[in-house]
């Protein structure tokens, strides 16, 4: 059957990247659970796989359309802040799990960052997964304590006339900072303006910003 | 303050406020079995066998020496299985024998070698 075709070009791909190093005591850890789970019906082996490939599907650049779509249309940034999730979901991306989603606006007078201060809870149906340094303890721990100290770490200086804002996600509630629109972009299309929102713009750690090289062209 | 009063009131993974060291702006690709961790435990919330806040409760059972020592992915597998001992869905027998087999299998291909590529 297929599914038989599917898993030997697995086991081969397997054998060609890790004839070397064998799998690890963790690596062995999670297959062992995985099909011991799978024998007793709890799970299917095609559920994994479907996740996988919704896991591959996310990724900065859909939190960055969904900006992009905030700044130019009035009415969907006031549906997106009033319900992320609702707004997101109506844009076409699913949640795939039972998590809230909450958009922070940026403003003159206010800049917002997120954190996961407990693990490292992330708004991954639209950005994907966070990078490592999100998970990390430097970055959790002082988030909360001294933003501004972080952020001046990422290169970004808040004026102090501006509030700084941190929001703490929780197992069930995500935040995403809705970035400011970048000065000199009002000819920009969607498309360009998307363009300028990277990850960790929506993270709150750096601004948007056009590219160098975009205003010369 | 006692000397233990901060074990008392701050587990593991509570480390808001926290002085620590500089930001290192570290990022790498998952490895596939980390990808397939996450899967995982996707899978396991959808089916409500392991929800998410189980999944941190789980980590932070691990006690901080392990939640220190193992990386981010090697504590989910690990609190995966603990989670699935205290829910009797797994026994640690199952799993110590299902390791075995797992591991035996990959020795059995890599014996094979190239060969295997019929």
């Amino acid at each position: 059957m297929g599914m038989q075709g599917h898993s030997r070009e697995a086991d081969h791909d397997h054998a060609e990247i890790s004839k070397s190093s064998p799998p690890q005591y963790y690596d062995i850890m999670e297959t062992a659970v995985r099909e011991l789970l799978i024998e007793k019906k709890m799970i299917e082996a095609d559920e994994i796989r479907r996740q996988l490939e919704v896991l591959d599907s996310r990724a900065p650049a859909l939190g960055a359309k969904i900006v992009a779509r905030a700044w130019v249309d009035p009415a969907f940034r006031a549906r997106l802040l009033a319900n992320g999730r609702a707004a997101c979901e109506e844009f076409g991306i699913s949640f795939y799990d039972d998590t809230q989603l909450i958009v922070l606006e940026n403003t003159e007078k206010v800049h917002n960052l997120i954190v996961c201060t407990l693990c490292s809870c992330y708004p991954r149906p639209v950005l994907g997964l966070p990078p490592d340094w999100y998970k990390l303890k430097p970055y959790r721990a002082r988030a909360v304590i001294e933003p501004r100290s972080i952020l001046a770490e990422f290169g970004t200086i808040i004026p102090d006339d501006v509030e700084v804002r941190v929001s703490d996600s929780t197992a069930m509630v995500r935040y995403l900072v809705l970035p400011r629109r970048p000065e000199g972009t009002e000819d920009f299309s969607e498309e360009e303006l998307a363009a300028t929102v990277t990850r960790d713009t929506m993270i709150g750690v750096v601004p948007a910003t056009v590219v160098v090289g975009r205003i010369q062209q | 303050m006692t000397s233990t009063e901060n074990l008392v009131k701050r587990l593991p993974n509570d480390i808001g406020g926290l002085p620590a060291e500089p930001i290192q702006r570290v990022e790498h690709s998952l490895e596939p079995w980390e990808k397939r961790c996450h899967a995982l435990a996707d899978v396991l919330d959808f089916h409500k066998i392991i929800n998410t806040e189980e999944k941190r409760c789980g980590v932070e059972a691990l006690g901080a020496e392990m939640v220190g020592k193992l990386s981010y992915y090697e504590r989910w597998i690990v609190a995966f299985a603990n989670i699935l001992f205290r829910k009797q869905i797994l026994t640690p027998e199952e799993l110590a024998r299902k390791m075995g087999e797992v591991e035996a299998r990959w020795d059995g291909e890599a014996a094979l070698g190239g060969l295997s590529d019929l």
